[in-house]
Parts: structure tokens; C-alpha cells; sequence
């Protein structure tokens, strides 16, 4: 049965997306997941992947053509099929749909003479579903969640219409504290129902941040990766004299990692364009360097904020850092450092997992992030003719295209791989 | 329903047929040579004087109208200027036979009384009189302006004094008579008899006659006069304003001095129009207006038509009414004949009349003629009259020089003092006693009998074990208002009280039972079924210098009184300039169980009107002091009680009422009940409902209300509201009026710009329906109850777990409403 390919709805406040570029033409056959055109709002780019396998059987807005959302712009099928109902419904079904979804019920329409109790309800289910597609907060919950830091983009509301009201925000906060000081093995719910198919997990606030945050930031910004590796034989040859404990000068406990964060913290301080914020119509270039890094723990991902990490030498970094994760996996950590707007770079380490490249994502507004991968073996000059088997560090660094451009972007990342392949730390 | 007088039903039934006297029509007929006997050459060429100096003035306003220009002195006058031109025999005839001390009340064409009444006082009062009165007026801000360039005499400077005076008051400047505030139509000057004039066609009509109360009741020397139009005949406040003053009491359970009419003339300036309407022959069908004091009593008001082009028949006119009223034998009727050559206002064509009816009125014109008769009898020359033409053309130019000098005669300068006319719309004065006597009074106060009843009843409404009272034992709302309304009688003698029904029977809600004991008639008496005469004449009462405390039965028949209680009593204050003070209280009833038009809370449309001070208390201690302060202030308070508690005991103040004097100042809101969750705001008896509300919160749902009683509504402190929405974030506002404009959304606007950031909800209000008010079995349904506030709070504000409610709050309700305007 022929399907019907409809403009996704890139965010609530998106009506329109403009096609920018049709990858398959009519009459093509497509599988699922093959990319069917390329669109964009006002603020993004976005590919469309086919959702079902058959031929593309009719296309009906061309480049360049402004779509309403949740619009039909193309048909997969078969050949031969009978499509017209799909083409009557199309064109404008999407802003007819999204029209009466906004519009209030005519007030003619209300029913008027039946019995009281029954129409109350009624009143109430429909509003309450009425509210649930924008945020509607009352002034006091919305001072409230200021004062007490609640994120009110997570907030359920219970008031008329979905209303958030200050009790949701208290209950909030309050949840939010004991999350804060529980053990990492508090979260409920996690028990498989004995029976059924899957298993239903309520989202933790933590999990519940992470995933807005991650979504905003792709939606919302300009961002892509630039791979690199570079020669890490210094850094190795380091580490272990410090297992050897032949390089006094640094506690034993000194990773590759508190090197290379180490090397980064210096190549930010000679490229103040990477260690900055985006802020629209403004970029926020920080004099220290506030190191964020990406700790795993068993709530999930947070990303403890080091404070002018530019001011310690490799040995206090690297305690820093411990001092920092570990505070994050006891719950212990200020909730202020885990703010995205604390950091004004991120670090974010998948070495110990083997992981060769990556795309991290940004931390917003931050302007750049860099992953560090695995350390893999390459052939190389060993420096007379001879190529032999070098151990590379592969780096991957993510920017905002908004704030840095390519060039700049590079010429950071190669300033951290050089500060990485001759390391030379004030200790 | 005085028990002393039977009504006879054998009399009653008797045959009989009712006679009417003659009403003279025009019966002066003194010829000139006899008549200037009885004046001396001085007082007639004053009488001319007088007639010119309107005429010149009013000429000068016309001409300022019309051309822009008197004199060579240009001005544009964008104002109104109602003219009187043609009419000014009546005006000085009138003034003329009056005394300093007699009082004339006027209508919006009325500077030709202000100017002839003004002359006349001067004249009367001796320089230094003269002096000290300009000096105290503004602290002599006007005679300052004057007397430059003065040759010093007392009488001219006075002369120069009236004529910048009204001028400048005409012209909205800061230095007139009632600091611009009054105005062409409302200007006024009382040290020289001249009361307030009167924008609203016949709006003197009842005042007056509370002037003439005041005067009678007090034993005031002089008497009162109205002049009103032809027209007005037609206007209800007039008619009730005669019903009022022709009362039979006054003669009959009157005692003592105070036995006997009011000294009262309802001088009809009768210029034979209303604006455009003829009223003999079109608009009225009295044939002569004197034939309406016929069927009033017996003595048909001494009704009269007089010549009003002739000065003289108009001074022996009031010469013989003013003796008829110091016999105590008024009030009368006249029916003062006389016409206007100048439009109802410059904008007038006379479309409604012809060039020759003008003319023909001209040709008689009371000027020329009296000035002709001077000559003619040799009272005095052309020269002379030729000199007094040419010093009124001095007094005109120099008064308009001055009024329109910008530097010399500025306006209020709002600029500087934005809140200069909101500083003024209330006095809020503290005065004990409006004068200095003993009050009359029956008994001592401590042998009233319900004074005595009271001392056994309980001041608070539960026993130590928290049962409440019986309601025979429980000193109720009613009597904390008798409480403060019986003091005020023993200390301030000024103070008279009446309404309907509000003697023998002692008000028809027992408020009053046992003040006719302790007070004579004139003190507390019944009025006619006029509620306009019955808030006019307090308010005449008020700004001659009484305090009074009318009452209205039903809230419902407030508009009954509309004029008096929007357009009267909440202005003169201000638009005197602040020489007046209204200490009028308004008692207003709020009905219930008896439908439509018994039982409706009106609240909103006194509070809407500003100058009106208004309080609802709900709670016998509360009533009390209110009721006390209402009574030591000197403004216009409109004093709201609920039928549905007077018999309430009090409830919130545990010590008691208590037995003393004490005030709560009004404009202040009180906490009956200390809560966290959410607020209630009340207005009137509604609080009883609100109490219940939190009472079914706290146990059904483990909310606590806190519930403020708002006491009053003009003026209010939002200040504990906004402190107890710091608390709670969540407010209801509750009343028994209709919701639709109601007072309740007044404060809910109010609430939410004042405090939009301490709310968790929109304010919701939880009035009456929009509907008529249904028979007492149904009004569960009209009146908002208490799991309205409930269902209003759990569908609006903080939805209550499992709570199933009995209204629809939805908006989708609220907009089909609004869209069937129910």
C-alpha cells in the first residue's frame, strides 16, 4: 500500500520547512532509509530518509517550494498503485490538520442542556488535552523555578489546562534533592514487569535533561567534526615514567588522559575562539579556560565543570578532574557546575573503550567540544626513510559553524595535536 | 403611620368635591409713580445698575462666543456659557428683596443670580465684612488679582472681586470662585448667599429643599430659593423635591418651634422654553406652570405667576412669599414670567422660534424700559446712567483682562501636582460635631430603652464553650449600627436621619427601634417614597452645614435616587473647590428572598462613580466602626448593610464588640481567617460563605484559606491583599453581586497588575449569576455559594484530587455566556 512522505515538524514553534534539494526523482525505487531530499527551517538543514521500501511514485512540492509542516510531499508505492486518494489528502492536509488542532471549540458548539456533572468532566478532559501542546506556567511557578534552579522544560503540569503551578515546581525541586543525595541505585522503577514484552522505564531527571540537552543542541546549532590523530609516543613515554616512578615531579596517579586535557587547556588559551559561547548575536570569548568534562556514571552522563583549569599544573589538573568525577558518581557535586553555561569548553573521553572517531555534541552554548579516541598504531616516518608502526592518538573535535569557521577550527585542533606529540607540561 | 392621628373611615367615605383658590396671574399693577415710593432713588438706580452689569457681562460672553472678541480683547472660550440675556429683571427683582443670609440654589443659566444675588449681599454687608469675606476666599488669591489698580472703596473692589470671581470660574482658571472646578455652569459663592448652581436640568429642585430642611432644623436665619426652569416641571427630582418639602408633618407632628413649613420658594424662572421646547403649548400642559401648586396642598404653595420683566413686581413678590414663609406657612410657588433673547447656548440658531417673537420680547426688554422710567420720572438723568453704563464697561474689561492674563490667572497646574483634583475629591475630615450645641434630645441616652436592652445582650456571638447565643441574647449587626448611628445623635445636634419607614416603625430592618424615644420629629422623621428627594435633600443638607444619614430601603431602588447618588452628591465636594463638605451617609440595603427587584447588590455602580466613599461591613463589629467612622467624617459615604445578616451575632473579634466609641478607619481590608494555600476575598455577607468554603477546604482537602473580608470598596488598602498573595499565590474573590462588571473584577484586574508575580492562577471571581435574581427558594442558584468557590478553585486555580464539582468553571462555559451576554 502506497505511503505518503510528510515534511516532519522540526520543533513546535517550526510551520514551514523550504526543500532545498531533491536527492531521489520521481520514478526511483528507494529503501527505507535511503535519503529522499534535503529541507530546511529558519535555523537548520536537515536530510529526510525514505520510511518505506517501493518506487517513488509521485513528488509534489519542488526545490525551493515553503511546505507547511506535516504536508505531503511525496509517495512511495508501487508500481501501478492507486494514489489518489493519498493525492487528494495532500498538499494542504498538513496546515488544515495543524489549523483545527489550534483552534478552540466554537463556543455555538458547546453542548447546552445536558446534565451538569457530565459536561463538567467532559470540559475538563478537554481541556486538560488542550493544554498539553505549549507550556503554560503560572508568573509565581515560573519565579520559583528560577529561585530554585528547576528546569520548567521538564515540569508536568497540574494545574487547569496543564498549567504548571508552584506545587509542581516545589515537588520538583524537592525531587530533584533527593536524586541529588541518593545512591546512584535509588532510581525506581527499574524492576521488569514479570510479564509483557518490554519493559516501561520512567525517564530519570537526569536522563530527562540529557536527552533535551542533547536534542536542543542539534537542532539548534551548526555543528560538525573534524578527525585528527597525532604522534603519541611522548605522552606514552611519560606515563610510564611515572609507573616507573622516574618523573617525580608528578603524583603517579597522572593519566593520558590528564595530558591530553592538559595540552587542549593550553591550545585554548592560544585560540580564545574555541573557548567561548555562542549567544546569537553575540560570542562570549572567556579569559581562563572553564574545562568541562564528561563523566559516566551510573545515573548517566554529567559534565562537571572545571573553573580556570588553566591555572594548575598537569599534576593539579589531573587531581582536579578525579576530584570532580568523583564527586559526580557520589552526588555530591554542585548542581552549579554542572550548568552548561559554567564550562566554556568540553572534554569528552571515549579512549578506554577502544571508540576510533566519534561526532561528540556540543554542549551549548559552548562553542567547541573535543573527543578523545583510542590510541591505534599507524605506519609512519620514524624519521630516515624508515616507516614503522607508530602509536596515534585519534582526536575529534566538534565546533559550532555559527561562531568558527573550518580554518580556525583546524588550526586549533592541529595546535592541540602538536602540544600533544611534543608535550612538554610546565610541572 | 404615626399612631397619634386616626384615620376615620366615616370621614374618609364622606361626600365631598375639593376646591381650589384663585392662583394670580401677573397681579402686580403698582404704577411707577406710586411704586418708587417705596424705594429710595439709590436703591432704584441700583436696580438698574444691577440689570446692566448682567446684560454687559453676559453680552461680553457672547460676544466672546460668537466673535472671539469684547472690547478689543480676544479670547476663545471652548467652554459652555449657558446665557441668560433678557432675563436679568427676575434675577436682581429676586436678589433684591433677599437678605445676606437667604440662600438661592441655581440652574445651568444661572450667572445672572450669582451676579444679582452677589450685588445684592455687597451691598448689604459692611466693608470690613466685605473685606474679611475676600480676604478668607482662597486666602484672598482673587482679591489679590483685583485690587490692583482699585480706587480703594470697599463696595467696588467687592464689585470688581464678584465679577472676576465668576469670570475667571467661567474660564476654568485656578483663581475663580471654586478654583475652575465648577465652572459656567456650577459656579457658585456661598459668603454671599449664592449656593451651588446646577448643570442637571432641575438637579436644585430637591437639594434645595435640603437646604431649607437644614435651615428649618437648625433654627438658621433665612430662607431658600430654587431657580429652576420651566422645563424642569418635567424632571421627577423636582416634583419629589415638592412632595418632600409640602409634607403634612411638618405641621402636624412638627412640635414646638419646629412646627410649620419650610421656608422654601421653588422659583420657576420660567423663560417659556426648555432649550428648543416650548413648555406652554408643546413639551407641558400646565397652561400656566403657577396651576401645578394647586394640587399640591391645601395652600396651593401660595402659587403665583409674577411679571418677571417688571423688577419691581418681582421684588414685592418675594417681599410678600419671604413674609409668608417667616409664618412658617411654606413653601411656595413661582411661576416668574420672563424670556431669554440670547439661545439656549451660543450654538443655538432659534430655529424654534421666530425673528418677530424676539423682537416683540425686546421691545419690552426690562432694561430700556426701567431705564426710561428713570429718566421719565425724573430719578435720575441720561448722564448718569450714561456714567454707570461706563463703569459696568470697566468692571467687564478689567475682569477679562485679568481671567483670560495666563501669568495673573493660571489654571491648575496638573503638571507640576498631577494628583491636585484627586486631592480633592474627598475632605477627609475628622469632626466630631458639625456645630457647637446641645443636641435636642428626649431622654438621656443611658435610659434609651434598647440602650438598656443592649447592655444584656452577648457581644460575641459563642459562649466559653463555643456554642453560639440564642438570637435574642446575641447583640447583633443592627445594633452595632444603632450603637454608632445613637452616639453620633447625642454628640453632633446637626445630625438628622430619615428614609421610609425609619420612625415609629424604626426602620423597616429594626435598625432605628428605639431612637424615636430618645429623638424629636425634626430629628428622625419619614419622607415621602422619594429616593430622590430623599438623597437630594440630604445632600442639601450636608453642603449647607448638617450631617445626615438618609436611607435607601432596597439597594434596588438606588436607582430610584440615579441623579442625586452619581451626578449630586459625589462631585460638590471637589467641584467647589473644596468649600464644601458632604457629610452625607447613604444607608443602603442589600436585599434577599424577595426576587428580582428586592435583592440586587449594586455596589459596583456607587464605587464606579468618583467622590463616593463606599463600605460593606459584614460583621457587627465592623458595622460599628464603620459606621462610627463614616459618621466623624465629612464626605459622602454609601453605606451598604446585608438583609440577609443584620441579625448576625459577631463572630471574629473575640473580646466582642465593644460597648465604647472606636472607628475602623475605612479603605481597610481585614483578615477574618489566617491561611496559607489560597486567599478569599469577600465583599459584604458573601464572607459567611467564604468562612464555610475554607471550613470544607481544610477538612475535605487539607487546604487553608485565608479569607479577607474587604469591608470596603472606595477607598481600599490592596496591601494585605497583596501580602497574604505572597503567601498563598491564589485568590478568589467572592460577592453577592452579578458578576458581569462587578466591583469583584474591579479588584481581580487590580490584583493581577499589582501582584502578577505572586500569582500561581488568574484571580478568579465567584459572583452572582447574570440573570434576575430568582424567587428565595432558587437563589442557591443566583447567589454564589460555597462549593462555588470550591469548584471555581479546583477548576481554575489548583485542581483538588477526587473532587467532583457541581458548577461549570470551564472557559468554554465562560465564553458561551459572554456570548449569550447571561
Amino acid at each position: 500500500m502506497a505511503e505518503a512522505v510528510l515534511m516532519p515538524r522540526q520543533g513546535q514553534s517550526v510551520e514551514t520547512c523550504i526543500i532545498t534539494q531533491w536527492l531521489k526523482q520521481k520514478g526511483d525505487q528507494v529503501e527505507e532509509g535511503d535519503l529522499l531530499f534535503s529541507y530546511e527551517t529558519d535555523k537548520a538543514a536537515f536530510d529526510e530518509p525514505a520510511g518505506a521500501n517501493g518506487k517513488l511514485l509521485e513528488i509534489l512540492f519542488e526545490e525551493g517550494d515553503e511546505v507547511p509542516v506535516l504536508s505531503t510531499v511525496a509517495i512511495i508505492g508501487k508500481e501501478g498503485e492507486d494514489i489518489s486518494g493519498l493525492l487528494e489528502e495532500g498538499g494542504d492536509k498538513g496546515a488544515t490538520a495543524s489549523s483545527t488542532a489550534d483552534t478552540p471549540e466554537k463556543p455555538g458548539e458547546a453542548h447546552v442542556a445536558t446534565h451538569r456533572n457530565e459536561q463538567t468532566s467532559k470540559a475538563r478532559e478537554k481541556s486538560v488535552t488542550k493544554g498539553s501542546d505549549r507550556l503554560r506556567i503560572s508568573p509565581r511557578a515560573r519565579n520559583m523555578a528560577t529561585d530554585l534552579g528547576v528546569d520548567i522544560g521538564l515540569l508536568h503540569g497540574s494545574g487547569p489546562n496543564g498549567r504548571i503551578i508552584s506545587d509542581d515546581v516545589i515537588a520538583a525541586s524537592e525531587r530533584s534533592e533527593i536524586t541529588k543525595r541518593a545512591q546512584p541505585d535509588a532510581s525506581k522503577a527499574q524492576a521488569p514487569t514479570p510479564e509483557g514484552e518490554y519493559t516501561d522505564k520512567t525517564l530519570s531527571n537526569i536522563r530527562k535533561i540529557i536527552a533535551k540537552n542533547m536534542q536542543r543542541s542539534l537542532q539548534h546549532s551548526a555543528q560538525l567534526t573534524h578527525h585528527a590523530s597525532t604522534d603519541a609516543r611522548k605522552i606514552l613515554n611519560l606515563r610510564k615514567l611515572i609507573k616507573a616512578q622516574k618523573e617525580e615531579r608528578l603524583p603517579s596517579t597522572t593519566t593520558l588522559n590528564d595530558m591530553i586535557c592538559y595540552a587542549i587547556v593550553d591550545a585554548l588559551k592560544a585560540h580564545p575562539e574555541m573557548n567561548a559561547h555562542f549567544l546569537d548575536d553575540t560570542t562570549r570569548s572567556f579569559h581562563g579556560v572553564h574545562m568541562g568534562i564528561a563523566v559516566d556514571t551510573e545515573r548517566g552522563l554529567m559534565v562537571p565543570v572545571l573553573k580556570n583549569a588553566d591555572r594548575f599544573t598537569l599534576g593539579g589538573l589531573g587531581q582536579s578532574l578525579r576530584e570532580l568525577a568523583e564527586s559526580c558518581r557520589n552526588g555530591t557535586i554542585d548542581p552549579d557546575l554542572l550548568a552548561p553555561t559554567a564550562g566554556s569548553f568540553t572534554v569528552s573521553n571515549l579512549g578506554a573503550y577502544g571508540i576510533e572517531m566519534f561526532t561528540p555534541v556540543l554542549n551549548l552554548p559552548q562553542c567547541g567540544i573535543m573527543g578523545i579516541n583510542t590510541i591505534t598504531q599507524r605506519p609512519a616516518d620514524l624519521g630516515d626513510g624508515t616507516i614503522g608502526f607508530v602509536p596515534y592518538l585519534g582526536l575529534s573535535l566538534t565546533y559550532d559553524h555559527r561562531a568558527v569557521d573550518g580554518a580556525p577550527a583546524s588550526a586549533f585542533l592541529k595546535s592541540v595535536c602538536d602540544r600533544i606529540s611534543n608535550f612538554d607540561p610546565k610541572l | 403611620m404615626p399612631k397619634s392621628q386616626f384615620i376615620d373611615p366615616l370621614k374618609s367615605r364622606e361626600r365631598t368635591t375639593i376646591t381650589f383658590g384663585e392662583i394670580p396671574v401677573n397681579a402686580y399693577d403698582k404704577p411707577f409713580d406710586e411704586a418708587k415710593k417705596d424705594f429710595s432713588k439709590k436703591d432704584l438706580v441700583r436696580i438698574y445698575r444691577d440689570m446692566q452689569l448682567i446684560r454687559e457681562f453676559e453680552t461680553m460672553l457672547n460676544l466672546i462666543k460668537t466673535t472671539g472678541e469684547y472690547q478689543g480683547i480676544s479670547y476663545n472660550h471652548p467652554g459652555p456659557a449657558h446665557l441668560s440675556i433678557g432675563q436679568e429683571a427676575a434675577a436682581v427683582g429676586m436678589s433684591h428683596a433677599l437678605d445676606v443670609e437667604d440662600h438661592i440654589f441655581g440652574s445651568h443659566r444661572s450667572h445672572g443670580e450669582i451676579l444679582a444675588k452677589g450685588l445684592s449681599a455687597i451691598h448689604q454687608l459692611t466693608d470690613k465684612a466685605l473685606m474679611q469675606i475676600m480676604e478668607k476666599h482662597f486666602d484672598g488669591a482673587a482679591l489679590r488679582i483685583v485690587e490692583k489698580e482699585n480706587n480703594g472703596e470697599a463696595e467696588d473692589l467687592a464689585i470688581d472681586f464678584l465679577v472676576y470671581g465668576t469670570l475667571a470660574e467661567i474660564f476654568a482658571r485656578e483663581t475663580g470662585f471654586n478654583k475652575g472646578l465648577g465652572g459656567s455652569m456650577h459656579a457658585f459663592f456661598t459668603p454671599f448667599g449664592v449656593y451651588p448652581n446646577n448643570a442637571i436640568v432641575g438637579g436644585s429642585g430637591d437639594i434645595a429643599v435640603g437646604a431649607a430642611l437644614y435651615k428649618k432644623v437648625n433654627s438658621k436665619k433665612g430662607i431658600v430659593v430654587a431657580n429652576i426652569g420651566d422645563a424642569s416641571m418635567g424632571c421627577g427630582p423636582v416634583w419629589e423635591g415638592i412632595s418632600f418639602a409640602t409634607m403634612d408633618q411638618f405641621r402636624t407632628l412638627w412640635e414646638g418651634d419646629q412646627q410649620g413649613g419650610l421656608p422654601m420658594i421653588f422659583n420657576f424662572m420660567n423663560n417659556q422654553y426648555g432649550m428648543g421646547g416650548q413648555t406652554r403649548g408643546e413639551t407641558m400642559g400646565y397652561d400656566m406652570l403657577a396651576r401645578v401648586g394647586a394640587g399640591v396642598n391645601p395652600e396651593m404653595m401660595h402659587s403665583e405667576r409674577i411679571d418677571g420683566y417688571d423688577p419691581l413686581a418681582v421684588i414685592d413678590a418675594f417681599k410678600r412669599k419671604k413674609k409668608i414663609l417667616e409664618e412658617k406657612r411654606g413653601p411656595v410657588l413661582l411661576d416668574t414670567l420672563t424670556y431669554r433673547f440670547s439661545g439656549h447656548s451660543p450654538s443655538d440658531a432659534s430655529s424654534y422660534r421666530t425673528r418677530e417673537e424676539i423682537e416683540a420680547w425686546q421691545s419690552v426688554d426690562s432694561i430700556v424700559t426701567f431705564r426710561k422710567k428713570l429718566i421719565e420720572h425724573k430719578i435720575t438723568g441720561e448722564a448718569e446712567l450714561d456714567r454707570i453704563d461706563e463703569k459696568i464697561t470697566g468692571f467687564t474689561k478689567k475682569a477679562l483682562g485679568l481671567a483670560i492674563d495666563e501669568k495673573v490667572s493660571p489654571r491648575m497646574d496638573l503638571v507640576s501636582n498631577p494628583e491636585q483634583i484627586g486631592e480633592m475629591i474627598f475632605s477627609n475630615g475628622s469632626v466630631d460635631s458639625m456645630e457647637d450645641r446641645d443636641p435636642e434630645v428626649l431622654m438621656p441616652m443611658e435610659e434609651n430603652p434598647r440602650v438598656k436592652a443592649l447592655k444584656k445582650k452577648e457581644r460575641y456571638a459563642f459562649d466559653k464553650d463555643g456554642k453560639p447565643f440564642s438570637k435574642v441574647k446575641t447583640y447583633q449587626l443592627r445594633d452595632g449600627l444603632f450603637e454608632a448611628i445613637i452616639d453620633r445623635f447625642y454628640k453632633d445636634p446637626t445630625l438628622v436621619a430619615y428614609g421610609e419607614e425609619n420612625r415609629d416603625w424604626g426602620g423597616a430592618f429594626a435598625v432605628y427601634r428605639g431612637l424615636t424615644e430618645s429623638l424629636p420629629y425634626h430629628r428622625l422623621f419619614n419622607s415621602p417614597i422619594s429616593e430622590g428627594a430623599i438623597v437630594g435633600t440630604a445632600i442639601g443638607y450636608g453642603m449647607s452645614g448638617g450631617r445626615v444619614i438618609a436611607e435607601i430601603m432596597y439597594c434596588d431602588f438606588l436607582g430610584r435616587s440615579g441623579d442625586e447618588v452619581f451626578n449630586q452628591l459625589p462631585k460638590w465636594q471637589s467641584m467647589s473647590g473644596n468649600i464644601i463638605k458632604m457629610p452625607v451617609v447613604i444607608r443602603v440595603s442589600v436585599g434577599s428572598k424577595y426576587g428580582a427587584q428586592h435583592s440586587q447588590d449594586w455596589t459596583a455602580l456607587t464605587a464606579h462613580i468618583p467622590g463616593l466613599k463606599v463600605v460593606f461591613p459584614a460583621t457587627p463589629y465592623d458595622a460599628k466602626g464603620l459606621m462610627n467612622a463614616a459618621l466623624q467624617g465629612t464626605d459622602p459615604v454609601i453605606f451598604f448593610e446585608s438583609q440577609r445578616i443584620y441579625d448576625i451575632g459577631e463572630m471574629f473579634h473575640k473580646e466582642g464588640v465593644p460597648e465604647s466609641y472606636y472607628e475602623i478607619p475605612l479603605g481597610e481590608p481585614d483578615v477574618k481567617r489566617q491561611g496559607k494555600d489560597v486567599t478569599i476575598l469577600s465583599i459584604g455577607a458573601t464572607l459567611y460563605r467564604a468562612i464555610e468554603a475554607a471550613d470544607k477546604l481544610e477538612s475535605d482537602h487539607g487546604l487553608s484559606a485565608e479569607v479577607i473580608d474587604a469591608r470596603s470598596l472606595v477607598p481600599f488598602n490592596y496591601e494585605p491583599v497583596i501580602a497574604s498573595l505572597k503567601k498563598t499565590g491564589r485568590i478568589v474573590i467572592t460577592g453577592d453581586a452579578s458578576t458581569r462588571g462587578a466591583f469583584m473584577k474591579e479588584m481581580a484586574q487590580t490584583i493581577s497588575e499589582l501582584a502578577f508575580d505572586e500569582l500561581d492562577a488568574p484571580p478568579v471571581v465567584v459572583g452572582s449569576r447574570n440573570w434576575i435574581v430568582p424567587a428565595h427558594e432558587l437563589e442557591d442558584y443566583f447567589f454564589p455559594q460555597a462549593e462555588w468557590i470550591i469548584d471555581a478553585i479546583h477548576q481554575k486555580i489548583l485542581p483538588l484530587k477526587g473532587y467532583q464539582p457541581v458548577t461549570d468553571w470551564s472557559s468554554e462555559r465562560a465564553i458561551l455566556r459572554n456570548s449569550l451576554g447571561v
